[in-house]
């Protein structure tokens, strides 16, 4: 199967609160987005001829050089030469036209939201402009006749789903699809592999928000003093809240 | 005047709050049986010439929502926890670190919003269930289109044991990564949920580690929740959790790290080693109830 | 017959010497084929110098080969000794016998031949007799073999000088004193003929054992008498710390160790001279609470053909305990991270813990995953430069992750950073731009990932100029001092207490005289880098432990294994914690970050009683109690 996976890279959530700045965003240290490493990881082990797109800085490169390594076959970059946070149904544009000529695919994978903005919104806009069905929230991909059988979570347990292919899927977390460590001669190799680039010219994509503006952008001061108890003074406080 | 929808999978006061808050006349519509393509189909038709729609944050809003607002030709945004009649929404971003404010540009505007983020209000009587089939009635409204129909169907679904779902929780006791494995949660913490009437959770470093199931997970990457209560137990507080909980009235910590970050974000807690706290604090509440 | 031309007739009693010829031939044959095998099978390995500096070299060998300092066990000394001066007398007499010399006269006949001679062979029997009583559970029946023929060997060796000097009434025969006592005994038991044909039946005995065992000795642990001395000439000559060998990423040999020929032939070499002693596996901190790992069973099992299991691997702190203990000079830590090499870097297995650890080098630049901490969060409130603006900073004071991105430990930054001010030291940081030394990296075996780091790390310390780098870990310090010079550092690199001690020595500041204190040495300081002294110096006289210095026993965390969750009853820290606390002590003192933390747990582990503190914070609460 052809199998392609969006893949983002994103500012590391793991910098400390202390150290996120809002204006330092652009330059701070930036990472695969966790989602879009388990969705390549459910790719890899389904197996396939997998490629992963990303839409991003010239930076987002070492993204996809992780997926080659990884063992990805093939890696294509959208180059972002702008500064503007593109809004989801500017990302899913761009993607779905690269798509199109990287394409076609059987699978489209995306991870169901990413680390920074948190969205959500990118695998369902992507099924939307490749007129293709979506099911979200898969952590698991088996083959049958004529598509795929699918289990994906939802808030009391999970679904057995069976779709016919090609079909967008965003994947989300699950104890079996931690994205592997790459073997350090697969890293070594995946920097000699070729990357596909396209400019947003060259795909005729307009990117500028239509979808919504972010109008406010603030880093909330929140702290609290912690009480700190004994014991018996935290079970009359639970108990308090408890009889309520 | 403008018409605001709420699209309900099951009863949503906080739904019909947000509702009353954006304003305009509210029509609800329930949906009972779920299948991606069909509902989508379905609300399409049915939610023509509405100014807002909401839907709560349930896996099926969630994976409705964006289709939703593109078919319509208007935008989405979701995991808000607050909305304006003048369409601002108020959501967490950068997991957790930092908070935005979006304008939607184009009506419908598809929103879904955090359980428990609004206060609850009645909601409107004449709430009319789903045409699905009528979705497919050749005089429907609705494009006959090659993609509609058929190519994904849910052909099987199970509950995890817990029923209520842990949006809808007032209080929440939830294990993280220092429980150490699965006995901690069933041995230690569950009881101890039970007697307070609590629903269990867990962090994703525990959800990852095959301990607990998947559903238990809270933070940026799981569920959000906004219980009055969070007792969180051997969990450090890293900020991808703590997004999931900004909206807990109280948060509460047991932890054997004085230096946990969790700490930051608690109104009380217990520097201790969690296996002797909380069989204590067990025993304590058993005689508080008597 | 005055002493001058004293001897005695070689081949006295004996007839059809040829036979010895004869048989001489094969037992070389065999001897020097199965030696000819052990040397192919050192050259199947990788290649590494270890023939500069013969002299050092040599001075090695006496002090370790011959007076064998790692060992306090004179029996196998006597030995040693005994098998040496027997060697050289043989030969003599060989020399003697084909050769036409005359050495076998007067004086050095007396002197050597026959009294210093025949007092190694006493020796010899002393040895063995000694190891026959102290005989222990673990050894094995190989030496039991051994030692019974080097017994016999020597027992008939003095029979038959006894006989000879009974049966000849040689008159230098009390030269010989414990070949005399056998004369003294048996002449009045046994007639001429009697002595002649025992010394006879006894001399060709003697032959075939002793050609006997000279043939057999290199297919037995008998081996390392050869291969030991060898081993011990071509010992690493430089510090621990500067023990592993770089990777080349550019050739496509396979990265890491899986297979015996992918070690070097000097690791082969270690492989042969081991006698199985077990001193490694006495010293190593993790079999001391229980874990699987014996550094002598993988040595052993190299030796065998069989490449070790993953599992103990993974249990090893890196503290070469095992290298410093080995009296034979094996290095058995490096062959355990060359083998993690191979499955970190060729098949990514190990464990979930150190998993995490890279990828947040990788991704952050501090094995720390899942911190809160930044790496300026200890310089709140604090007048420090960075190193762009520092025009006039003597040093530059590398905190580290362990120092910054642990709350504990900010403290002791902080305090060295006091100490530094008050002692009017210019410093500058590196604040953000720091990132890890890459030690973690490089012991847990991702070579790949450590050379990243070290070589961004070179590139920004060049940049800024440095010189001087003084910093409170000792893994840094190690890393910075024998491992980046490759990458092209030029500074000098001081660990923090070795600068305290000097600004001590120079009067600007003086040392602690808090009594009640005890001191842990940091491996990667002290047995990795010699440096125990400075510590104490900025103590006063600390109580020792018994295991102590190049003794000192493991905090539990280097190696990678300060990020992985040992099972909470074989936890290497709570066994040096017992140790602390059985001092009386009420501080334990400590030099780097990895001891504080775990220091810190496993006292707490074992009900708390003493507090941990680093050095500088020790030399700062001095100078407070006294302001």
């Amino acid at each position: 199967m052809n199998i392609l996976v969006c893949m983002k890279q994103i500012p590391d959530p793991e910098i400390p609160a202390r150290d996120f700045r809002l204006a330092e965003v652009g330059s701070m240290n930036r990472v695969a987005d966790v989602f879009s490493e388990n969705a390549l990881e459910t790719a890899l082990q389904f197996g396939g001829t997998i490629t992963v797109l990303a839409f991003g800085p010239p930076s987002a490169e070492d993204a996809l050089r992780k997926a080659l390594a990884m063992k990805a076959n093939a890696a294509a970059l959208v180059v972002d030469d702008g500064n503007a946070d593109r809004d989801p149904l500017a990302i899913a544009q761009v993607l779905a036209a690269a798509a199109r000529k990287l394409g076609p695919f059987d699978l489209i994978l995306t991870g169901r939201e990413s680390g920074d903005w948190g969205a959500g919104q990118t695998g369902g806009l992507l099924a939307e402009e490749l007129g293709l069905p979506c099911v979200s929230f898969v952590d698991t991909i088996e083959a049958r006749e004529g598509g795929v059988r699918l289990r994906r979570q939802t808030e009391t347990g999970f679904e057995i789903v069976e779709a016919s292919t090609p079909v967008v899927l965003t994947i989300t977390n699950d104890e079996h699809n931690v994205p592997r460590i790459p073997k350090v001669r697969d890293v070594m190799a995946a920097h000699r592999q070729p990357l596909t680039t396209f400019t947003l010219a060259e795909l005729g994509v307009d990117v500028t928000n239509r979808w919504y503006d972010v109008v406010e952008l603030t880093i909330p001061t929140k702290e609290t003093a912690c009480e700190f108890l004994t014991v018996d003074e935290l079970a009359q406080r639970l108990a308090e809240v408890a009889r309520a | 005047m403008s018409e605001t929808v709420i699209v309900l999978f099951r009863d949503e006061p906080g739904l019909a709050g947000a509702a009353q808050r954006v304003g305009g006349t509210v029509r609800a519509i329930r949906i009972g049986d779920y299948q991606p393509e069909e509902c989508l189909n379905a609300l399409v038709n049915a939610c023509r010439g509405a100014r807002v729609i909401l839907l709560s944050n349930d896996a099926y809003s969630q994976e409705l929502a964006p289709r939703l607002a593109h078919r319509l030709g208007g935008s989405c945004v979701g995991d808000g926890v607050d909305i304006t009649p003048d369409l601002r929404v108020t959501r967490q971003v950068y997991g957790g670190k930092a908070q935005a404010v979006i304008a939607l540009k184009r009506t419908p505007a598809v929103v879904w919003l955090r359980a428990r983020s609004f206060p609850p209000a009645v909601i409107p009587s004449e709430a009319r269930d789903l045409e699905v089939g009528a979705a497919r009635h050749p005089s429907a409204q609705v494009p006959r289109d090659a993609r509609d129909d058929g190519r994904v169907r849910i052909v099987e679904r199970t509950a995890a044991s817990q029923e209520a779902r842990l949006e809808d929780a007032r209080i929440i006791v939830s294990g993280g990564r220092g429980i150490g494995g699965p006995e901690g949660f069933k041995t230690e913490l569950e009881p101890l949920a039970q007697l307070l009437g609590a629903q269990m959770a867990a962090s994703r470093a525990a959800c990852d580690a095959g301990w607990v199931p998947p559903t238990w997970q809270v933070g940026q990457t799981g569920k959000k929740v906004s219980p009055d209560l969070y007792l969180a137990v051997a969990i450090t507080g890293a900020s991808q959790h703590m997004a999931g909980i900004s909206e807990a009235k109280q948060i509460a910590a047991i932890n054997i790290d004085k230096d946990a970050p969790i700490f930051k974000h608690c109104r009380f807690g217990i520097v201790d080693d969690y296996r002797k706290v909380v069989p204590l604090l067990r025993q304590k509440l058993a005689e508080l109830r008597k | 017959m005055s002493a001058e031309q004293a001897t005695r007739p070689i081949y006295w009693n004996i007839a059809h010497v040829w036979a010895m010829y004869a048989l001489l031939a094969p037992a070389v044959g065999i001897g020097g084929y199965g030696i000819w095998r052990h040397v192919q099978r050192w050259r199947r390995g990788t290649p590494l110098a270890r023939f500069d500096r013969p002299a050092d070299r040599l001075r090695l060998v006496v002090k370790h080969a011959l007076a064998q300092k790692r060992t306090a066990l004179w029996f196998h000394r006597f030995i040693t000794w005994g098998f040496i001066i027997l060697t050289i007398a043989t030969i003599l007499v060989g020399l003697d016998a084909d050769f036409g010399t005359t050495i076998l006269r007067g004086w050095f006949y007396l002197a050597f031949q026959s009294f210093t001679v025949d007092v190694f062979g006493a020796l010899v029997i002393v040895g063995i007799a000694t190891s026959a009583l102290r005989r222990r559970p673990h050894s094995n029946a190989d030496w039991s073999g051994i030692l019974l023929a080097i017994f016999v060997i020597t027992l008939s060796g003095f029979l038959i000088e006894g006989w000879r000097i009974a049966a000849t009434n040689d008159p230098w025969g009390q030269w010989s004193p414990f070949g005399n006592l056998v004369a003294r005994a048996s002449r009045p038991l046994m007639s001429v003929a009697a002595l002649q044909t025992a010394h006879r039946a006894t001399w060709w005995t003697h032959l075939v054992l002793s050609l006997g065992f000279l043939a057999w000795l290199p297919y037995t642990k008998m081996m390392h008498a050869l291969s030991a001395p060898l081993n011990i000439y071509t010992a690493n000559l430089e510090p621990i710390g500067a023990s592993l060998k770089p990777v080349d990423f550019e050739s496509t040999a396979p990265l890491g160790v899986k297979a015996i020929e992918q070690f070097t032939w000097k690791d082969l070499l270690d492989l042969d001279a081991c006698t199985e002693c077990g001193r490694c596996t006495a010293v190593c901190p993790a079999h001391a609470v229980g874990k699987e790992l014996s550094p002598r069973d993988i040595i052993v099992q190299l030796r065998d053909d069989v490449f070790p299991r993953p599992e103990p691997l993974w249990e090893c702190t890196t503290c070469a305990a095992c290298v410093e203990a080995c009296p034979v000079f094996i290095e058995q830590m490096p062959k355990i991270v060359d083998m993690r090499r191979h499955l970190v870097m060729e098949e990514a297995e190990f464990p979930d813990s150190m998993q995490a650890a890279v990828l947040s080098m990788e991704k952050r630049g501090h094995p720390f995953a899942g911190t809160s901490a930044t790496r300026l969060d200890w310089a709140q409130g604090l007048d420090v430069q960075h190193v762009s603006e520092a025009r006039d900073a003597e040093v530059l004071l590398w905190v580290g992750c362990g120092g910054a991105l642990i709350e504990r430990n900010q403290r002791v930054i902080r305090a060295i950073a006091q100490l530094l001010k008050l002692a009017g030291v210019r410093f500058a940081i590196m604040g953000r731009e720091e990132k890890c030394s890459g030690d973690p990296a490089r012991r847990i075996g991702n070579e790949f990932l450590f050379e990243t780091l070290a070589k961004e790390n070179v590139a920004n310390l060049t940049k800024y100029q440095v010189r001087k780098v003084v910093t409170p870990c000792p893994h840094c310090f190690n890393t910075f001092k024998n491992e980046y010079p490759r990458y092209g550092a030029r500074f000098e690199v001081w660990h923090h207490s070795e600068f305290l001690a000097e600004l001590v020595e120079q009067g600007k500041l003086p040392a602690s005289t808090k009594e009640s204190v005890t001191f842990h040495d940091a491996c990667y300081l002290g047995r990795h880098n010699g440096v125990y002294d400075a510590p104490r110096r900025l103590l006063g006289a600390p109580i020792e432990m018994p295991r102590n210095r190049n003794n000192g026993f493991c905090c539990g965390g280097g190696g990678g294994m300060s990020f992985v969750e040992e099972p909470p009853d074989k936890r290497v820290n709570q066994e040096r914690a017992r140790e602390a606390l059985a001092t009386g002590a009420e501080v334990l003192a400590v030099g780097c970050p990895f001891c504080m933390t775990m220091m810190e747990d496993g006292i707490n582990a074992r009900g708390g009683g003493m507090r941990v503190m680093d050095v500088a914070e020790v030399m700062l609460d001095g100078l407070e109690s006294h302001s």
